[in-house]
């Protein structure tokens, strides 16, 4: 990989200076600042292992002006704001889940093709993304590219080493009577309902096609599973929103939980425990979060700040450092050759990046993940269902 | 009346050239009089009360836009259909047998349950606050100890009831206490992420709102009731039960109302200290917003609606709300 980011890199550099003096646009004056919808946890901090107070840096790096409006991460909030609501006539750029919005914003003519040709890094993307390979929809509708993604991972189990003792690699101990009343889910079916799935499928429980897009039968299957252990106070929650997250693990409510990444970092270093993140030999439900433009954008004269941000989201400059704060994956190769010399990361931060690359690429490499699917097939069954697990 | 004669003396001592000159109507040291004003023309006089009469209409008006049709469009989109990402006119009661032939329809009604034990309590606790407030503390400072209620509403919700979770939780204040006393060996489970800690939230929560509403009707109880039952000798408890409990029935269920609603609608309290699943109406519908059912979250919405003008209907049939505005007539 080492080898191939070596020559990817000297032709992207050779391209990019090609472009550079090519391209008159590329000096053109931003008409305004980028108005851009997003999560917080979308900016990095130039200094290394810092979300950044706010998004100078971001901005600085990029060499554009960006007008910040904050957004929750539910798809409902997209979806009324950019087809019912005003979203175009507020935001140049927006980012969302992929496996699902991407279409919804696209089929409504709410976001528009992206050039790629434009976007210099674009040549680092992960191969993930290729033609055939599991994440090639999640940016693409109807074969067109219409979003970039900006970063990715595996959800897995977090879990208590200091109390356990042991390194945990199935699913099967989130489901375990030793850890009855000591454990935690997320409260959103799309998460918990996969991560089950996935688990029963591997083991052999229960017979799944596809755990991302299930048929009514099979949610039924995978509920009356999850309703089973509820009933048996296996678990102590189903946990809503980051802080909660984190608050269960680092003050030892449960010691495992499937939950995001930078929950388990966070928590970690709350506690100042051995908290945690472990490779699940069933697989893990993958995910990414992308960026689109809208329609309103384009009309703006956006596009090259657009593509400017886009060029740094796929850069390892900000590869590097969403691993290494968020624990993020990033979308782009070449990330330790960013860092290998770069003074601005410490040794112990360097090692933590590799640490985080080497786990990704285990989980990344589990047979049975499942990619994240935004709007499933049977999404009122999975609802009703998930209605039944609550009221158990 | 000490007041007021003081406040004349601190007036008359006032020098001259500060008040502004002698009085032309040789008043007593108040100062001057303003001239009046002079007479308006019977046109604008007419312009004058027509605008007054209509200010009337204002409240109504409000009302009318801001709780009546969004309340009648709630009603009208629960019966549409749902579409992949909105929904469109129709007439379908699928929404509604969604929340009634499912597992919602048991979850709303354990939230019920949870929120009506959260009244009790709030009656328990909170009633017996206002009574003393009204009967014990001086006429002056009543107002202001009632303003102490407030504070807690100062303070972020959320912050408010996630600071429960280091205080109830396993390894929580209480827990540490109970432990170094010896008085437990294991930790209690039993009060964080149950439905125990769902009602103890919304106590804490919602109890100002029993606290402020007995109060209030207890401004409605004459004084003199109370001296009469002192003088008869009425025990303490049948002072409470036949004379306070009846008259301040409206204000309590006013209370008991605003705790319920509340305790329905408000998902942040069964998200942070409720159970696996823990739920009320609010994130029922919330849920049902996330996975985009637009028209189930208009139909929980609605049905919530219902449950309140239902509930102020029985309410003011059985104890004539409208009497807790008394004092202010």
């Amino acid at each position: 990989m080492t080898a191939r980011l070596t020559r990817r890199g000297l032709m992207q550099s050779a391209a990019a200076l090609a472009a550079a003096s090519a391209l008159p646009g590329a000096a053109r004056a931003q008409s305004g600042p980028l108005s851009i919808w997003t999560i917080g946890v979308a900016k990095v901090g130039a200094a290394p292992g810092t979300g950044g107070k706010d998004w100078s840096d971001m901005a600085a790096e990029a060499g554009i002006e960006i007008a910040y409006n904050a957004k929750s991460g539910s798809a409902d909030q997209a979806i009324q704001k950019m087809i019912v609501g005003d979203g175009d006539r507020l935001y140049d750029a927006l980012t969302d889940n992929g496996g699902g919005m991407e279409d919804a914003l696209a089929s409504q003519g709410a976001i528009v093709p992206i050039d790629t040709s434009r976007i210099e890094n674009w040549s680092r993307l992960l191969p993930l993304y290729d033609e055939g390979a599991t994440a090639y929809d999640t940016i693409r509708h109807e074969g067109d590219v219409v979003a970039v993604p900006y970063l990715s991972n595996a959800d897995s189990l977090a879990f208590n080493h200091s109390v356990i003792g042991e390194e945990l690699t199935s699913w099967e101990a989130l489901f375990d009577e030793q850890f009855r009343g000591r454990a935690a889910m997320q409260n959103d079916f799309g998460p918990t309902l996969t991560n089950t799935a996935i688990y029963l499928k591997q083991s052999g429980r229960q017979d799944i096609e596809n755990p991302s897009d299930m048929t009514p039968e099979e949610v039924k299957g995978v509920a009356e599973f999850l309703i089973e252990l509820k009933k048996k106070g296996h678990f102590r929650t189903f946990w809503d929103g980051f802080q909660n997250g984190v608050d269960l693990l680092a003050s030892e409510e449960v010691l495992v939980s499937s939950c995001w990444e930078p929950v388990q970092i966070v928590a970690m270093n709350k506690a100042e425990k051995d908290i945690r993140y472990g490779t699940m030999q069933e697989g893990h439900q993958t995910w990414n979060n992308i960026w689109m433009l809208t329609k309103g954008g384009v009309a703006r004269g956006q596009e090259d700040a657009f593509y400017k941000l886009m060029n740094l989201y796929l850069s390892p400059w900000f590869g590097a450092r969403t691993l290494l704060t968020f624990g993020f994956g990033p979308q782009m190769i070449g990330i330790e050759d960013e860092i290998a010399d770069n003074p601005d990361f410490t040794p112990e931060q360097k090692a933590t990046i590799t640490n985080r690359i080497e786990r990704k690429r285990e989980r990344y490499a589990v047979e049975g993940n499942s990619w994240q699917n935004v709007f499933p097939t049977h999404l009122r069954a999975y609802q009703d269902w998930w209605a039944r697990v609550q009221g158990a | 009346m000490q007041d007021a004669s003081a406040e004349t003396e601190r007036g008359a001592a006032r020098p001259r050239a500060a008040a502004g000159g002698p009085p032309p109507g040789g008043g007593a040291g108040f100062g001057p009089v303003p001239p009046l004003p002079e007479p308006a023309s019977p046109a604008l006089a007419r312009l004058g009360a027509r605008a007054a009469a209509a200010a009337f209409y204002l409240p109504p008006l409000f009302m009318a836009l801001f709780f009546l049709v969004p309340s009648l469009m709630t009603v009208v989109w629960s019966f549409w259909e749902r579409t992949m990402f909105w929904m469109e006119p129709a007439f379908t009661l699928f929404s509604y047998e969604n929340f009634f032939l499912s597992a919602r329809f048991g979850n709303f009604l354990s939230s019920i349950g949870h929120s009506s034990i959260a009244v009790v309590i709030c009656f328990v606790i909170g009633f017996p606050i206002a009574v003393f407030v009204r009967r014990r503390i001086p006429e002056v400072a009543q107002h202001r100890v009632m303003l102490l209620f407030i504070l807690p509403f100062m303070v972020s919700e959320i912050v408010r009831t996630f600071m429960l979770r280091p205080v109830l939780g396993r390894n929580g204040l209480v827990n540490e206490t109970l432990l170094g006393l010896g008085v437990i060996s294991e930790p209690i489970t039993s009060i964080l992420f149950t439905p125990t800690g769902v009602v103890i939230g919304e106590v804490l929560s919602f109890l100002p709102f029993m606290v402020f509403c007995g109060f209030l009707a207890m401004e409605a109880a004459p004084k003199h009731v109370f001296e009469v039952c002192a003088d008869i000798g009425a025990p303490r408890w049948r002072v409470f039960k036949d004379v306070i409990l009846p008259l301040a029935a409206p204000g309590v269920f006013a209370g008991a109302v605003f705790i319920l609603v509340n305790g329905l609608g408000v998902a942040l309290i069964p998200n942070t200290l409720g159970g696996p699943g823990a739920v009320n109406a609010g994130l029922i519908a919330t849920q049902a917003i996330i996975a985009l059912d637009f028209p189930l979250a208009m139909a929980v919405s609605a049905i919530m609606t219902l449950t309140l003008i239902g509930l102020l209907a029985i309410g003011h049939r059985l104890f004539d709300l409208a009497s807790i505005l008394e004092p202010f007539k």
